[in-house]
């Protein structure tokens, strides 16, 4: 039976990530890098795609399960028949400077009580075609190898270990059993011993809470906001700093239907967003360092952004389905690559703009370089916004006069306008800007909004609304309490609301393909925002609590909720929720609202405390 | 040894380099910037490592043409075709060792090692700088293909 995908934990290195259920099985892991080849890849692969399971051998009740505080391991505990066995397990992130394997997964068994009987099951299988590898023992080391890539797998005590076969191990109290996994990708194997391998862990675990130590206490609800950022983190490509949507492809936004997409990639809009959130947290270096990746990596294509970027700013290969892959609950095609990368997608200008602008507004002004890519990316805009386009969400029917991209056109321009004031810009350039800025308005008012409705609609002539507008309070378009914005986000909930705290993205099957998908978490999370700015904390603070309350067991969220049945939808866990989640509680924050907890404790702090 | 060419065609091949691999980023071909990555060695300032850079690079490339100069002197004769192999080599060597190895030795430049307490922003080149675009490879052999056909064009006519 297929485990949901909310009982997944994400375990990662900033570099790549593995997602492993609560029976102990690592289903998912790309090498050497987040939109590498799968070596375990049950999850959307089946069985004959590779998994690494460690935990108990007969079927045991899960008692406890979740991340150490503040760190990136993960704990899972068992009752069985003879005691409790707790799987303690992380991948190691810092590794620069030492030698130790770039890629390398650490997992130690437990047993407190009395001997346990556990199994390790470890069964790599390489890319697309799920190849088994040519392996060899040498000396305690199982090796498995496909030309330029070799795992290499350490247990101690030592196991007899075959790939794809499982091995059963006893643990007891005073002799845990522990195994790493090394990965080399064209470059030597790194063979570590265990306790060198469980030593790096725990500094990697000191590291983060050290990370998170930096995060400002005075959030509200700072649990949920820290996991939120670690997960942020975690996504993030540390070599070039991409920031990476999901590590999976192809989880269904519909069980058994055909929206399926591969989130492996950067899009420049994430990246915008999660300097919003890190800068709201206090975490300004993981800002200036998605802002330092959005220069860079746009180089190629400027003025032009493009909607998608591989982790170091390349174009990706084009779509394609995996053959013989079954999917997630035979939610089938499995995508490699993602085909929005050719769209023209006009509101991603507004969300760099505006990062660029919050740069500015928190005291790194900027480069006179990032200066002059953004203002080209202001006069694109001014060349295009007449154009329809696909829209933020990506919609791969044709292209429309999407009313949330002209908000954001609108936005590139104002922002641009408002950096130009401390930088040097010709009067001829910041005329034309101004003057569009003003047209675009006018388009706007005219044909985007439904004077009988009250409300912005979807796009230009529709009769639909979109829950993208949400963002409208952010933008200075009109005071966030005034009529044209309540309408609209009064709309949205009456015409999008799954069941509260859930939120259609748009209109049901609107979307040109078959099935219905489920509710969308970032736009939950936009409307917490949406509330608080407009003057109603209150509202705010309960639709936040409510969607704290949808999180997994690990605080982890995808991108989508079913609203029947509550299960999560997507890819997991989705970058963008996380970075509107972190969003909405600096919101919160902003208006005086919402439950400030001791950040190292469990004890409730009232707001007026001293 | 022809000094007094060496000074001269050096400086100019090198602009000849420079000028290439500038038009490959301007024609949305690579990213691979080597005065930028040069000059953030001294300066995170992107426009003044830009400058700083530009003077560091045409130091490096004169003490290469050093290295041309001295290899036309060995072999009696210095002709564009054989200033062309030389450059394919330079440049075949530029993108598998010298390139890879400023990962090693950059302030600024992660490896592809990096965690989350890397500071550093510039991306690593990666293998044949492949990082920087599919296309900059072929940018960088044509880059020194036209520095060593330079050199051994002038310094024959010389």
């Amino acid at each position: 039976m297929r485990p949901p995908i909310e009982d997944y934990g994400l375990l990662g290195d900033t570099r790549t990530a593995a997602l492993v259920d609560s029976d102990g099985s690592v289903d998912w892991l790309c090498i050497p890098h987040f939109d590498g080849l799968p070596v375990f890849g049950r999850l959307v692969g089946g069985a004959a795609a590779g998994s690494f399971r460690l935990g108990p051998r007969h079927p045991a009740e899960v008692v406890a399960r979740g991340y150490r505080t503040d760190t990136a391991t993960l704990e899972t505990t068992w009752r069985t028949d003879t005691g409790r066995l707790t799987l303690t397990e992380g991948m190691v992130a810092e590794v620069a400077g030492q030698l130790l394997p770039a890629t390398m997964l650490v997992r130690r068994l437990t047993a407190p009580d009395g001997p346990v009987e556990a199994v390790i099951a470890f069964d790599p299988r390489f890319g697309e075609r799920r190849r088994a590898p040519r392996t060899e023992h040498r000396s305690q080391l199982l090796v498995c190898v496909w030309g330029t890539v070799a795992v290499a797998l350490r247990t101690t005590p030592t196991a007899a270990v075959q790939p794809g076969r499982p091995t059963t191990v006893t643990v007891t109290p005073d002799r845990p059993f522990t195994c790493v996994m090394s990965v080399a990708h064209r470059e030597p194997l790194v063979c570590l011993d265990t306790d060198t391998a469980w030593d790096a862990l725990q500094g990697d675990e000191a590291r983060w809470q050290a990370w998170c130590r930096d995060i400002d206490d005075a959030l509200p609800y700072r649990q949920a906001v820290v996991r939120s950022l670690l997960t942020l983190r975690l996504l993030t490509y540390s070599p070039s700093g991409a920031p990476v949507a999901a590590p999976t492809t192809s989880l269904p936004e519909v069980l058994g239907g055909v929206r399926n997409w591969d989130y492996r990639f950067a899009w420049p809009r994430d990246a915008s967003i999660g300097i919003d959130a890190f800068l709201g947290a206090g975490k300004h270096d993981e800002a200036r360092a998605f802002m330092a990746w959005l220069v860079s990596a746009t180089r190629l294509d400027r003025p032009r952004i493009p909607v998608l970027l591989t982790l170091h700013g390349k174009h990706p290969r084009p779509e394609r389905e995996l053959a013989g892959w079954p999917g997630y609950a035979d939610s089938t095609p499995v995508r490699s690559g993602n085909a929005a990368a050719g769209q023209h997608q006009l509101d991603g200008y507004g969300w760099v703009l505006d990062a660029a602008w919050r740069m500015g507004e928190a005291g790194y002004p900027l480069y006179a370089e990032t200066w002059r890519t953004m203002a080209g990316f202001a006069d694109r805009v001014a060349d295009r916004w007449r154009e329809p386009d696909a829209g933020i969400w990506e919609v791969r029917s044709d292209t429309v006069h999407h009313v949330h991209s002209k908000l954001m056109a609108w936005l590139a321009l104002d922002r641009a306008l408002s950096i130009a004031t401390h930088h040097r810009t010709s009067a001829r350039r910041t005329s034309r800007w101004r003057a569009e800025r003003a047209a675009l308005r006018e388009d706007i008012e005219r044909r985007g909004f439904d004077e009988a409705r009250g409300t912005y609609t979807r796009s230009y002539g529709s009769s639909e609304t979109d829950a993208a507008l949400l963002v409208l309070p952010q933008l200075g378009f009109h005071p966030a309490d005034s009529p044209r914005v309540r309408g609209t986000i009064a709309a949205v909930v009456s015409e999008l609301g799954a069941g509260s705290p859930l939120l259609y993205r748009y209109p049901s099957g609107r979307d040109g393909l078959p099935g219905v998908e489920g509710a969308f978490l970032p736009c939950s999370f936009w409307l917490v925002q949406a509330l608080a700015r407009g003057g109603r904390a209150g509202e705010a603070d309960t639709l936040f609590r409510d969607l704290l309350a949808l999180a997994g067991p690990l605080g982890l969220y995808a991108e989508e909720m079913d609203p029947a049945t509550r299960e999560y939808l997507g890819n997991y866990p989705q970058a963008l929720t996380h970075a509107a989640l972190v969003q909405a509680a600096v919101a919160l924050r902003a208006e005086g609202a919402g439950h400030v907890t001791d950040p190292r404790g469990a004890v409730p702090v009232a707001e007026d405390a001293p | 040894m022809d000094w007094a060419g060496w000074a001269l065609f050096g400086l100019l091949a090198t602009a000849v380099l420079t000028g290439l691999m500038i038009a490959a980023q301007l024609g949305g071909l690579s990213r691979l910037d080597l005065p930028l990555i040069l000059g953030t060695v001294v300066t995170p300032d992107p426009d003044r490592a830009r400058a700083a850079g530009g003077v560091m690079h045409l130091a490096v490339g004169q003490v290469f043409a050093l290295g041309y100069t001295a290899a036309f002197a060995l072999l009696g004769q210095a002709t564009w075709w054989l200033g062309g192999l030389l450059g394919l080599l330079h440049g075949a060597v530029a993108l598998t060792v010298l390139v890879p190895m400023l990962v090693g030795v950059h302030p600024r430049m992660a490896s592809e090692r990096a965690g989350p307490a890397s500071t550093s922003v510039l991306e690593p080149p990666g293998l044949l700088a492949l990082n920087y675009g599919t296309q900059t490879p072929l940018v960088t052999l044509a880059a020194h293909l036209a520095y060593g056909m330079s050199l051994g064009l002038l310094l024959g006519v010389r």
